[in-house]
C-alpha cells in the first residue's frame, strides 16, 4: 500500500484521471472530494457489500416471487414457543 | 376522480398504478441500483408486516422489507449530517444526539435476503425514509452496530454472529 501525507487542500492523482482532495480535516474524519470519469465507480467500500445484498434482495422477488412470500409469512407466523398458549 | 398517474407491470404485484405523490423520492437510488431514484411503497394488508417497495422507474426490480422493529426492537438509529442532509430532516432544531422518532418522523426498514434456505436481514444498512416529505436513503453504517439478523426455523429473528 502506498501511504502519503496530504493537509486539506491537498490532491492525489491516481492513474492520472482520478483525482482525489483533502478537502477537510476534523478531529475524527477526513472530508475527501472525489473527481473521475461517469464509467469509474466511486463508492464507500462498505457500500459495496450492501450493494451485493440488495442484489440478492432484488433477485429474491424477481426469481421466486410469492413463492418466497408464502415461506417468508409461515415462518413469521409460527406461533412464539414462548408465549403461554391458551388455557 | 383522475385516473392514477403511473404505472409499471411488477412480476410479483402484477399492474400497479399510483398517483406520483404517493412515490418516494430516493436522491441517491440504493447501493447497486443508483438509478432507481423513485419508488412506491406496497403494502398487501392479508401480509403485514410486509412491504414491497417496487421501483417506479423498472416493474422488474422489487424489495421485500420489514419495519426494522420488528426484528430487532432495540434498534437505534444512528444518521449521519449527510443522512440528515439527505432526508431534509429539520435540522434547525435538531442537536447532535437528536434522533427523530421511528414510526413518526421516519419510517425505517429492513431489506430482506434469502440466505440457506432462511430470509436474513442487514440492520446496518436499513432503508429510512423521511415520513414528512417521502424522501428515502439507504444508510450504511461502517462499524458492525446492529448486524445481520437471520429468520430461524422457529419464527424468531436472531442475530447472526
Amino acid at each position: 500500500m502506498l501511504v502519503l501525507r496530504r493537509r486539506a487542500g491537498e490532491t492525489i492523482l491516481v492513474g492520472g484521471e482520478i483525482e482525489i482532495e483533502v478537502i477537510e480535516i476534523s478531529h475524527s474524519r477526513v472530508k475527501l472530494g472525489v473527481r473521475a470519469p461517469c464509467h469509474i465507480s466511486v463508492i464507500r467500500k462498505e457500500t459495496l457489500a450492501v450493494s451485493q445484498e440488495n442484489r440478492l434482495a432484488s433477485d429474491l422477488i424477481a426469481s421466486r416471487g410469492q413463492e418466497a412470500v408464502g415461506e417468508l409469512l409461515q415462518l413469521l407466523n409460527r406461533p412464539d414457543p414462548g408465549r403461554p398458549g391458551p388455557t | 376522480m383522475n385516473e392514477p398517474s403511473s404505472r409499471v407491470i411488477s412480476p410479483v404485484l402484477g399492474e400497479i398504478r399510483w398517483d406520483t405523490d404517493c412515490e418516494l423520492h430516493f436522491p441517491a437510488g440504493l447501493p447497486g441500483f443508483e438509478r432507481h431514484k423513485r419508488m412506491v411503497p406496497v403494502e398487501i394488508p392479508s401480509q403485514r408486516p410486509l412491504v414491497y417497495l417496487q421501483s417506479a422507474e423498472r416493474g422488474e426490480v422489487c424489495f421485500l422489507a420489514l419495519p426494522v422493529l420488528t426484528v430487532h426492537s432495540g434498534f437505534r438509529l444512528r444518521l449521519s449530517e449527510e443522512d440528515r442532509s439527505l432526508l431534509e430532516l429539520d435540522q434547525s432544531e435538531a442537536t447532535r444526539d437528536d434522533t427523530p422518532a421511528i414510526g413518526a418522523d421516519v419510517l425505517c426498514l429492513a431489506l430482506l435476503v434469502p440466505v440457506g434456505g432462511t430470509f436474513q436481514t442487514n440492520l446496518d444498512a436499513p432503508i429510512v425514509i423521511n415520513l414528512h416529505n417521502g424522501r428515502g436513503i439507504q444508510i450504511v453504517t461502517p462499524a458492525a452496530a446492529a448486524g445481520s439478523w437471520r429468520l430461524s426455523r422457529s419464527g424468531a429473528w436472531e442475530a447472526v454472529c
